[in-house]
């Protein structure tokens, strides 16, 4: 194993320089040349959206799939199936569909819908966005397990997949609702799609990526390689809506097919660390609730400490809206408005608009940036809350069982269960 | 042939060793490659600019030019080249790596049908209470960071407008652009001129709508000439230096033997210089032997009077006690100021305005003939449209952020002959007379219209939408072509007389963004912020040359006497031939910054700069 950890860190370096070497002469674009012919330089053209057609047979695509894999996690407990058919996803909605349309980026379709009332969500995005959700409330997370490109890609690469201590496992799983958060607050002050700009996988789809994003996607897959599925475990925020939706899945995937006959062959099987362990109960009780009505106590004081230290953040988190950086850019080095190279300033400067009136706007986004802040900072010590009354909780285990919160439904646990499903 | 499982593994072992190794050779290519283009980039080739270096010393040599599309030529092709490079090399790469981890893939499903996970030791209760410690942890930490980056994030967005709220309460606006270092010239040895200090006398307005105190110096009546009957005529107009950019406001001054060489700071060619006591950006006009300017800051406007001769201040009259002025100063950007706007006069009256929206006209020994308030313009930067004189109207452009409309007034009483509004968003242009042969027209430029009015019922003639932005730069016009410009917009030629007006050529490589186009012998000049005088062929558009000075050109530049003068903002004169060809006559320096015109009158050279009015010449 060593000896392939060293063999993927050198594949890595590697890439690392070449991809540098592309990006680095990506930047070095010449000026276009002059011509004394009287040639005229051609407009831009933007590509025509795809026929209508089209996106609801992506979106009837999504539905078989997302059928099939479940079929293969629940009725024939293929973990066979499962994996061709994330080969299927990867290839149609990763490099044919370059990864557009995604379920995961539809969140901000949605949010978007809420929020500008002139905003008229797709459809077929809200489709996009609402199947895997109905498919988890009933049968766990099978569009991870095989209708998410990105998942498909991730597991591809899982070659030698280490477990991580809980406690890692839980600090790196609050990231998701970090970026939830964000992405959500983001969308409602029309800042940015930032769950879409930040794909690490998109750019890997399209072979056309920022400097960047394509290095951060090499470097998703190459800890994948050790560390299962990063992106869907430590960052992806449609995960957490997925996890809510599944822990209530009442025809969740089980372990065994019938009673688990506890030979603990499955307890080294799954590379996300959800499954759970039988459990009892151990030290004092009394120490434990205490524990627990402390955390409960607590609640409160963690959403009204994440508020405030959220909304003391809105200056930062708005500097990515583009009003507020332009307008700060214009304040803090006015020598940028005879920039004729900043697309942005040339932009604001051909719009009529002031100044002032630039930055009465920037103002206003960063106001709302700052009750934002509040919600998101409260959501936060809410989950942090949350996740201390979790782990302090007790409940009673006899059996292996999935997590159904964190479970990808991957099936690779289902293949160690000595116990055959009877014909 | 049947392959045995072992075969099988040996077979995809090769293969993903073979796959490696090619990803890795690929990789250590693009590597070398990368190196190779980082030490010897193309688009750094030190050749190109010093060819064209030699090309801008001598524009007229073919061979060069050649020579520098060669190696043009050449350094793209090596670019792209190296982006083809490049791109093959990623994609096999990637090929070479995937195929790799099919094949290591494929090797561990065939060895074990079940792969363990490197699994840790677990201890359930005991994780679950580090787990909950790194919570709090971690949870805390992010509260902190936040907490912490959020004290030490400055919002500039609130610094800016309280700095503004400041400014306004302050009423300083204009003190900021007063550089100390350039006060301190006053007192130089070729300050010939007197300041007069003389009590104020009592003057009672003409005009029904003026408060009778108003302020003027006493005026040496023997160097002021006498008032000439009737309206001025053109030979009268040309001979004089009336209005902003000359006779016709188009840039063109009908002066011969203007001066090439001077320098402010050292006093050559210097033959008087005085400080202008307020500050302000209103180019000098002149008629008869009386030079005109004006000045401001928060306590008052004030017109100033000079001996064109001798540099000596005639007398000098406010713009106060007007019904309807402001007590607050408007707020305006200090590059703008509260006297931006270039005065005009007829020759039996000189006419300002300033920021506040106060319009005052004086006869030509400062004694008020009327005034009046326009209303306080709603402008961000501060008005900054120079005045023009049509025959008996003094027409004004007011494009404000409220609205846009054009006035005129009559030039005796100041009342308002007509007003026409405008379809248009603020701007900063100055209105142009022309002579389109047929009848006389005012031109003016805003976003997004350039249009065409009578001048004298105001009647709009004509408009084309072809602007956009903050439009500044006025309109230029030549034998029945208008040109329109402004910086993020386009440059266009405007054919009109004879027929509907419309676009015969548009431009966009350079474009000003305050300076005025000027248009002159078949040619037009553009200047813009970033430091370039562009040549175009003005019936067709075509580029006869641009040359890079490298300092902003706020002023417009000013035709005379077969030359073309242009003043940089760090008061640097660049007088080329008004030619095809790019020659220039000589780049003498002011000695401090100016964003004024030269102004061109009995071969001299008046340019006033950041503190002084100069007198240049022999």
């Amino acid at each position: 194993m060593n000896q392939l950890k060293r063999y993927f860190l050198l594949i890595s370096v590697m890439l690392y320089g070449a991809i540098q070497s592309f990006a680095a002469e990506a930047k070095q674009r010449f000026p276009k040349p002059e011509f004394d012919t009287g040639y005229v330089q051609p407009h831009t053209t933007a590509p025509s959206p795809r026929y209508m057609l089209l996106q609801y047979f992506d979106v009837l695509v999504l539905l078989i799939v997302l059928s099939v894999v479940t079929w293969f996690v629940l009725k024939k407990r293929s973990r066979k199936g499962v994996f061709w058919t994330s080969v299927f996803s990867l290839l149609y909605f990763g490099f044919y569909r370059e990864g557009c349309i995604c379920s995961i980026g539809s969140i901000q379709n949605v949010v978007l819908g809420m929020v500008d009332p002139t905003y008229a969500i797709p459809f077929t995005a809200l489709l996009f966005f609402l199947l895997p959700l109905i498919f988890s409330l009933f049968f766990g997370r099978t569009f991870c397990a095989g209708a998410c490109p990105l998942g498909a890609i991730q597991d591809i690469v899982a070659i030698r997949p280490i477990e991580l201590p809980k406690w890692i496992q839980k600090v790196l799983g609050l990231i998701p609702y970090l970026y939830l958060g964000l992405a959500v607050l983001y969308v409602a002050t029309k800042s940015e799609f930032i769950i879409c700009r930040y794909d690490p996988f998109v750019g890997l789809f399209r072979f056309d990526a920022p400097y960047n994003m394509l290095i951060l996607g090499i470097l998703f897959l190459a800890v994948g390689v050790f560390v299962a599925r990063p992106y869907c475990r430590f960052f992806c925020p449609y995960g957490v809506l997925l996890g809510w939706m599944s822990k209530f899945s009442s025809r969740h995937m089980t372990i065994t097919p019938a009673a688990c006959i506890q030979c603990k062959l499955c307890s080294n099987s799954c590379p996300f660390g959800a499954i759970d362990e039988p459990v009892v109960e151990t030290g004092k009780r009394r120490s434990n609730v205490n524990r627990l009505m402390t955390y409960f106590v607590l609640l409160p004081l963690w959403i009204g400490i994440g508020g405030f230290a959220g909304s003391m953040m809105h200056v930062p988190l708005s500097r990515f809206n583009q009003t507020v950086y332009l307008a700060e850019q214009i304040i803090e080095h006015p020598e940028v408005k005879n920039d004729p190279k900043n697309i942005d300033v040339r932009t604001f400067m051909s719009s009529g608009k002031s100044t002032e009136q630039l930055v009465q706007e920037a103002d206003t986004i960063r106001r709302q940036f700052y009750w934002g802040g509040w919600l998101l900072g409260g959501f936060m010590g809410l989950v942090i809350g949350t996740s201390l009354i979790n782990l302090s909780k007790f409940r009673k285990r006899e059996d292996w069982e999935p997590n159904k919160t964190n479970c990808l439904s991957c099936g690779r646990c289902m293949d160690y269960c000595p116990v055959k499903k009877e014909e | 042939m049947n392959i045995s499982k072992d075969d099988k593994i040996k077979l995809a072992q090769r293969i993903a060793w073979m796959a490696a190794g090619f990803a890795l050779i690929m990789a250590v290519l693009l590597i070398a490659n990368f190196a190779q283009t980082k030490l010897n980039k193309p688009i750094d080739n030190k050749t190109i600019p010093e060819l064209v270096k030699r090309l801008s010393e001598n524009p007229g040599d073919e061979t060069l030019k050649t020579e520098i599309r060669a190696f043009d030529l050449m350094a793209r092709k090596a670019y792209f080249t190296s982006q083809w490079q490049i791109r093959t090399g990623i994609y096999l790469m990637f090929l070479g790596v995937i195929i790799s981890i099919l094949a290591i893939r494929y090797i561990l499903a065939a060895k074990s049908k079940l792969n363990e996970i490197d699994s840790v030791e677990k201890v359930n209760e005991l994780d679950k209470l580090v787990a909950q410690k790194w919570v709090i942890y971690v949870g805390s930490g992010l509260i902190a960071l936040a907490l912490g980056s959020g004290f030490l994030a400055s919002n500039s967005l609130k610094d800016y407008m309280v700095n503004e709220n400041i400014a306004v309460q302050e009423e300083k606006p204009v003190e900021t652009a007063v550089d100390p270092a350039i006060q301190e010239q006053a007192s130089t040895p070729v300050d010939q001129a007197v300041p007069v200090a003389v009590p104020t006398t009592t003057e009672n307005a003409v005009s029904s709508n003026v408060p009778a105190e108003t302020n003027a110096t006493v005026v040496p009546a023997a160097t002021i000439a006498a008032k000439p009957a009737g309206l001025p005529t053109q030979a009268e107009l040309k001979a004089n230096y009336p209005f902003f950019r000359g006779p016709e406001g188009d840039g063109v001054a009908f002066q011969k033997s203007t001066p090439t060489d001077w320098n402010g700071a050292g006093g050559k060619n210097v033959i008087w210089k005085v400080k202008v006591p307020k500050a302000g950006f209103s180019s000098p006009i002149i008629w008869g032997n009386q030079l005109f300017v004006t000045g401001a800051d928060a306590q008052s406007r004030v017109v100033y009077c000079y001996d064109k001769t001798t540099g000596k201040l005639l007398w000098e009259a406010a713009a106060d006690n007007i019904e309807g002025s402001p007590a607050k100063m408007p707020k305006v950007t200090a590059d703008t100021g509260l006297a931006a706007p270039t005065m005009a006069t007829d020759g039996r009256a000189v006419f300002a305005i300033f920021a506040t929206g106060d319009v005052i006209a004086l006869d030509m020994s400062g004694k008020r003939l009327w005034a009046r308030n326009l209303g306080v313009p709603d402008n961000h930067y501060g008005h900054g449209s120079s005045l023009i004189v049509y025959k008996d109207k003094l027409l004004i452009q007011y494009d404000t952020n409220k609205s846009g409309k054009l006035i005129a007034l009559d030039t005796q009483t100041g009342t308002t002959a007509w007003e026409t509004a405008r379809n248009s968003k603020i701007s900063w242009s100055s209105p142009i007379l022309v002579n389109t042969g047929s009848r006389t027209e005012v031109i003016l430029t805003t976003n997004p219209n350039v249009n065409g009015y009578d001048p004298q019922t105001g009647k709009e003639l004509w408009n084309i939408a072809c602007l956009s932005g903050e439009v500044g730069p006025s309109a230029g016009y030549a034998e029945g072509m208008v040109f329109a410009a402004n910086e993020y917009a386009k440059l266009v030629g405007i054919k009109i007389g004879g027929g509907t007006p419309e676009i015969v050529w548009e431009a966009d490589e350079f474009l000003p963004e305050v300076s005025s186009p000027m248009a002159v012998n078949g040619l037009l000049f553009i200047a813009t912020t970033y430091g370039v005088l562009a040549c175009y062929d003005a019936k067709t558009g075509t580029k006869n040359w641009s040359q890079e000075y490298g300092d902003a050109f706020y002023s417009s530049p000013v035709y005379a006497d077969g030359k073309v003068y242009i003043t940089d903002m760090t008061g640097k004169t660049h007088i080329v031939k008004a030619s095809k060809d790019y020659q220039l006559i000589g780049t003498p320096e002011l000695g401090e910054k100016a964003v004024c015109s030269p102004v061109f009158q009995d071969g001299r050279v008046y340019l006033r700069g950041m503190n002084n009015l100069y007198c240049l010449g022999k």
